[in-house]
């Protein structure tokens, strides 16, 4: 967040992962409307009249006002702290540039998504995921006080990649929080936090040497100590349900874990040896059955390279 | 003839130990990614360089899959430009040398792509006119270079330069066949390694 990195270099290391959000963009020039085609449907005459908020702030700032039909698509549902809200903004924006014809880098794309959702929308969010969505692949970023971000690609191989995917647990708790409710109050304990924040920011190099050479262990212990230092941020990082669930994993032999997204909800990875996952993954959902969490789920994940692309493009000369 | 012999195998061999690493590791990056997304890669050179994009098309195409060849349906799709002579003489007799590349890439660039650019100068023309339209269209660059790296290397997302003296093609070439060859045995290694994995779970 921009409260923190104007003060210290904030630092992360993020991940894209095999888990899409497609947008598709149809120009309707006989339909002088504007349609939306998500969990709902919408029809209206001008932008500003749309419910979804993100689709109706991105259109009204690229001026498209009629003829224009939108939909999206995505393998997961919203509010898992998987990212997901922000790959939709990646992939709002590159889709709309293409129907304007713009041509974009991943840093402008990344750097668009942003703008939208913290200068638009007024989230109290920052810029990883939409970074971790643009580029594709394994990186440590770095949120400069003169707001540039740098993005260092972690040069993993195959088999550190698969060792990594083979060592790591992510269940979906269930439970599901407006990241901004979250973050709102950590943004505000920003003062009081920030020896926590500088900490967690200047572990992300020892993070990097970890993975480098291929240490899960390591990692893994890292983790654990970095999620005791998040759960500090604010009240609502954590709660009883997640605090169990966690707690269920480590003593079923995990080495660490942590609350993807803000927290407060979404899911909890973990990274443990091979031969314990099995033990874990038993007894965490024999715990969220206990806890009456009925939405829980184990999500498979994959690492991947690709970040935002255009599938398809149908304009051409005429 | 042995000093000879000792002399130019010392030169490769310096090459061959200054490999820019990180960036050769960049470069699997790209080309994961475009794997991953199902893109093509579309790889150029002049004279040997040619030679040597021609050869790794076959590697990358077909010989990394070739212990499992029925297992793996999804497989690069690296396309050598020109892909016909064809292209490269009627670009060449009617626009000019400078656009055999950039000619036939423009017919196919997509988003999704990726272009392996092979230059021991670094400065051919044709070669950065085709790296420019690549740039222009915010598709990924490959760029292997030698000597001091020209044009290529201040252009190229993956800077893969073999540093030498001005002039020594032969050490550059057998350096870049040797980076050409790294990767397809990484790409070989993983693609079999994905097969042993699914045959343990």
């Amino acid at each position: 967040m921009a409260s923190f990195y104007t003060r210290y270099p904030g630092r992360v290391l993020s991940t894209a992962i095999d888990k899409y959000v497609y947008v598709v963009v149809n120009r309707t020039p006989l339909i002088e409307k504007i349609s939306a085609r998500y969990s709902i449907s919408e029809t209206v005459n001008h932008p500003s009249e749309l419910q979804h908020t993100r689709i109706k702030a991105a259109l009204l700032d690229v001026g498209i006002t009629s003829g224009l039909e939108l939909a999206s698509f995505a393998s997961l549902p919203a509010k898992t702290g998987l990212g997901s809200s922000s790959a939709f903004s990646v992939a709002l924006v590159r889709a709309l540039g293409v129907y304007q014809g713009k041509k974009m880098n991943k840093r402008e794309v990344a750097e668009a998504a942003s703008r939208l959702e913290i200068e638009l929308l007024g989230e109290p969010i920052g810029k990883q995921d939409q970074y971790a969505a643009a580029f594709g692949g394994i990186n440590t970023l770095q949120f400069n006080a003169d707001h540039s971000v740098d993005v260092k690609p972690i040069l993993i191989g195959y088999k550190t990649r698969l060792g990594l995917e083979d060592r790591m647990l992510v269940f979906f708790t269930g439970l599901t929080r407006d990241a901004a409710s979250v973050l709102g109050e950590q943004r505000s304990n920003v003062d009081k936090k920030f020896e926590t924040l500088k900490a967690m920011s200047d572990s992300v190099p020892k993070a990097e040497a970890l993975l480098t050479a291929g240490d899960f262990e390591g990692l893994g212990k890292m983790l654990h100590e970095g999620w005791l230092m998040k759960k500090t941020l604010a009240s609502n990082v954590s709660n009883r349900s997640i605090d169990t669930l966690y707690d269920t994993g480590m003593a079923a032999g995990a080495w660490g874990g942590k609350v993807l997204g803000a927290g407060s909800g979404g899911c909890v990875m973990f990274l443990a040896p091979t031969e314990k996952k099995a033990a874990i993954r038993e007894a965490v959902a024999r715990q969220a059955k206990a806890a009456g969490l009925s939405e829980f789920k184990e999500i498979p994940i994959h690492f991947v390279q690709s970040g935002v692309e255009v599938l398809h493009n149908s304009d051409y000369e005429k | 003839m042995k000093d000879f012999i000792d002399e130019f195998s010392g030169k490769v061999q310096k090459a061959l130990q200054e490999l820019p690493v990180e960036e050769i590791a960049k470069a699997m990056n790209i080309l994961q990614a475009c794997y991953e997304r199902d893109g093509r890669i579309y790889v150029f050179g002049n004279g040997g360089s040619l030679a040597i994009a021609t050869h790794w098309v076959s590697d990358i195409n077909k010989t990394i899959f070739s212990h499992n060849l029925s297992e793996h349906t999804r497989r690069f799709q690296a396309v050598r430009l020109p892909s016909t002579e064809s292209e490269i003489t009627a670009w060449a007799n009617d626009v000019g040398y400078d656009m055999v590349f950039a000619g036939p890439l423009q017919n196919y660039l997509q988003d999704s792509d990726v272009i392996i650019a092979i230059s021991s100068s670094g400065n051919s023309v044709n070669i950065i006119k085709a790296v420019e339209l690549a740039k222009k269209n915010n598709v990924p660059v490959i760029g292997l270079s030698g000597f001091d790296g020209g044009k290529l290397q201040s252009l190229a997302d993956a800077k893969i330069l073999v540093k030498t003296d001005k002039g020594e093609y032969e050490v550059v070439e057998s350096a870049h066949g040797t980076i050409m060859h790294l990767i397809t045995k990484y790409f070989k290694n993983y693609f079999d390694h994905l097969i042993e994995r699914r045959a343990t779970k």
